[in-house]
C-alpha cells in the first residue's frame, strides 16, 4: 500500500465513524424525542424562513409532504437522511476499493473522469475532432462587450426554451381553459409566476439583444464578403424571433392579448395580393377564435422553434468557418 | 489539442479554455440576471387582463412594443397616397424595406472603409433614434 492510498483508507475509515457516530447521536436524540410529548413545529415560524421553500406545510399538501418527506418533519426526514449516509456510504465503498485496487497493482491511481473519457473515445473516436473544433483560435480583437450581443441573445434562447417547456406543463390552449391556467399558474404553481416572469422578460431581452447584434453588424460591416448568408439567416432569425412575440402575445387569451392579435392580423390581412391568404392562415377563418389559439399555440412551441433551431445551427456554423469578421 | 504558430497566438486566444470562460462567464451573468427577474416575478407578477371579449373592444388597442414603431406609422399615414390606399402603401413600403434589409449584402458589396462606416453608424443612430421616437409616441397616445 503506498502512502498516499493509506492515508485516504484511514481518512475514508475515519468519516465513516464519524457518520456512524452521527448516526447514533441522531438516533438517540430522536428516540429521546419520542419519549417526551411530542413539540408541534410552529410552521407561522417556518414560513417566514428559508425552509418554506423546501419544507410546504402540511395545510397546504399533506400527502404530497408525506410522500417525499415521510411522516418526520425533523431535519433527519428520511429523504435527508438517505441522502447524506448513502453519499458517505458510497464514498466509502469507493475509497476501500480504490486504496485495494493501489496495493494490487502496485500503479497510481486512474481518475475516474480519465477512465469515463477513455471509455467513451475508445467506442466513438470523438476526442480528436472534438480537440480540433475547442482548440480553434478566437481574435482576440473580438474579446469586447459588443461581440457578445449573439451570444447572449442565443442562450436568452435556451432559457426561453427551458421555461417555456416548465409553462407548457401548466398551460392548456384552449379558449376556455388558457386564461385560467396562467391564472393557475401564476397563483397555486410553485415559482409558477417566477418561471412567467422570467419568459415574459427574457422573451423582451431577446429581441432587444437580436436588435442590438443586427446594429453592431451593420455598423462594423461584419455582413459584406464572404458573409452575406450569414446576414440573411440572422434577419431570418430575427423575423422569427418576432413571430416568436406576436404567437406568444395571444396565449394568455386577455383581452390585450385578442385585440393586439386582431390588430396586428389586421395589418397582414392588407398586405396586396396575398392579404386576405394570410388573413385566414393566420386566423383559421375570418375572426381571432379558439382556432387562431391552437395555431398560434402550435406555431410557438414547435414550428418555430425548430426553424429556429435550424437557422442557429447555420448561423454558427457559418460564423466558425469564415471567422470573426476583422473590424477596420 | 492543435497548437497555434507563435503569429496566432499573439493576436489569438484559443477557443477553449479562455473564450469558453469568457462565454461561461457572461452565461452566468445572464443566469443571475434571470432568477433576480424570477425572484422580483413572485412578487410583482407579469399580469393578466381581463378575459378575452370578441364582443368589447377596448379603447386603445395596441400591438406589442417592439410593433409599436410601425403600427404608429401605419396609423399616421394618409387615407391616400400617390392615389393608393393609405394602409396598402404602408404595408407594401416596410414589406419592401425588410426585403431591402435582408438582401442588403447584395446591395452593398464593395470593400468596406472608414468613411461608409462612419455613415452606416449616424444612419443607424438616427434611425434608432427616430423608432424610439415613434414607440413612446405610440406609448403614450
Amino acid at each position: 500500500m503506498t502512502k498516499s492510498a493509506r492515508g485516504k483508507f484511514f481518512f475514508g475509515l475515519g468519516v465513516a465513524l464519524a457518520a456512524g457516530a452521527l448516526l447514533l447521536a441522531v438516533t438517540a436524540h430522536v428516540q429521546a424525542q419520542a419519549s417526551s410529548p411530542p413539540e408541534e413545529t410552529d410552521w407561522s415560524l417556518v414560513e417566514t424562513s428559508v425552509a418554506s421553500a423546501t419544507v410546504p406545510p402540511p395545510n397546504q399538501d399533506p400527502c404530497l409532504h408525506c410522500h417525499i418527506f415521510g411522516e418526520n418533519k425533523n431535519l433527519w426526514m428520511p429523504l435527508a437522511r438517505w441522502t447524506v449516509f448513502g453519499t458517505l456510504g458510497l464514498v466509502f465503498v469507493f475509497g476501500v476499493y480504490r486504496s485495494a485496487s493501489v496495493w494490487r497493482q502496485r500503479k497510481p491511481w486512474k481518475p475516474l473522469t480519465a477512465r469515463a473519457v477513455e471509455w467513451v473515445d475508445e467506442r466513438y473516436e470523438v476526442s480528436a475532432p472534438l480537440s480540433k473544433i475547442l482548440s480553434k483560435p478566437v481574435p482576440r480583437f473580438a474579446m469586447k462587450w459588443w461581440y457578445c450581443l449573439g451570444g447572449i441573445t442565443a442562450f436568452l434562447f435556451v432559457v426561453q426554451g427551458l421555461t417555456g417547456i416548465m409553462l407548457a406543463f401548466y398551460y392548456k390552449p384552449t379558449a376556455a381553459d388558457a386564461y385560467a391556467s396562467i391564472q393557475f399558474i401564476e397563483n397555486e404553481v410553485r415559482f409558477g409566476a417566477a418561471i412567467r416572469a422570467i419568459h415574459h422578460w427574457a422573451a423582451n431581452g431577446m429581441i432587444v439583444m437580436c436588435m442590438a447584434h443586427m446594429l453592431r453588424v451593420f455598423i462594423m460591416g461584419a455582413y459584406k464578403r464572404p458573409r452575406e448568408l450569414n446576414w440573411i439567416s440572422g434577419m431570418l432569425l430575427l423575423i422569427l424571433t418576432l413571430v416568436f412575440g406576436f404567437t406568444g402575445y395571444l396565449l394568455p387569451w386577455d383581452q390585450r392579448a385578442y385585440w393586439a392579435t386582431t390588430v396586428g392580423t389586421d395589418i397582414a390581412g392588407s398586405v396586396p395580393a396575398v392579404g386576405n391568404l394570410v388573413l385566414v392562415l393566420l386566423r383559421v377563418g375570418w375572426d381571432v377564435s379558439e382556432a387562431t389559439l391552437g395555431r398560434f399555440y402550435a406555431l410557438h412551441i414547435i414550428i418555430v422553434p425548430l426553424a429556429t433551431l435550424a437557422f442557429m445551427l447555420a448561423h454558427f456554423m457559418m460564423i466558425r468557418k469564415l471567422g470573426i469578421h476583422k473590424p477596420l | 489539442m492543435t497548437t497555434m504558430n507563435p503569429e496566432q497566438e499573439k493576436d489569438s486566444v484559443p477557443f477553449y479554455p479562455d473564450h469558453v470562460k469568457t462565454e461561461f462567464y457572461v452565461v452566468l451573468g445572464i443566469l443571475g440576471l434571470a432568477i433576480i427577474i424570477g425572484v422580483l416575478g413572485l412578487f410583482f407578477p407579469v399580469g393578466l387582463q381581463e378575459p378575452a371579449d370578441p364582443l368589447n373592444t377596448p379603447l386603445h388597442v395596441k400591438p406589442e412594443w417592439y410593433f409599436l414603431a410601425l403600427y404608429q406609422l401605419l396609423k399616421y399615414i394618409p387615407p391616400k397616397v400617390l392615389g393608393i390606399d393609405g394602409t396598402i402603401f404602408g404595408v407594401t413600403s416596410i414589406i419592401i424595406a425588410l426585403l431591402v434589409v435582408v438582401i442588403w449584402p447584395f446591395l452593398d458589396n464593395k470593400p468596406d472603409n472608414k468613411k461608409a462606416m462612419r455613415l452606416r453608424m449616424i444612419v443607424t443612430i438616427i434611425g434608432v433614434i427616430l423608432v424610439i421616437a415613434m414607440t413612446i409616441w405610440g406609448e403614450v397616445s
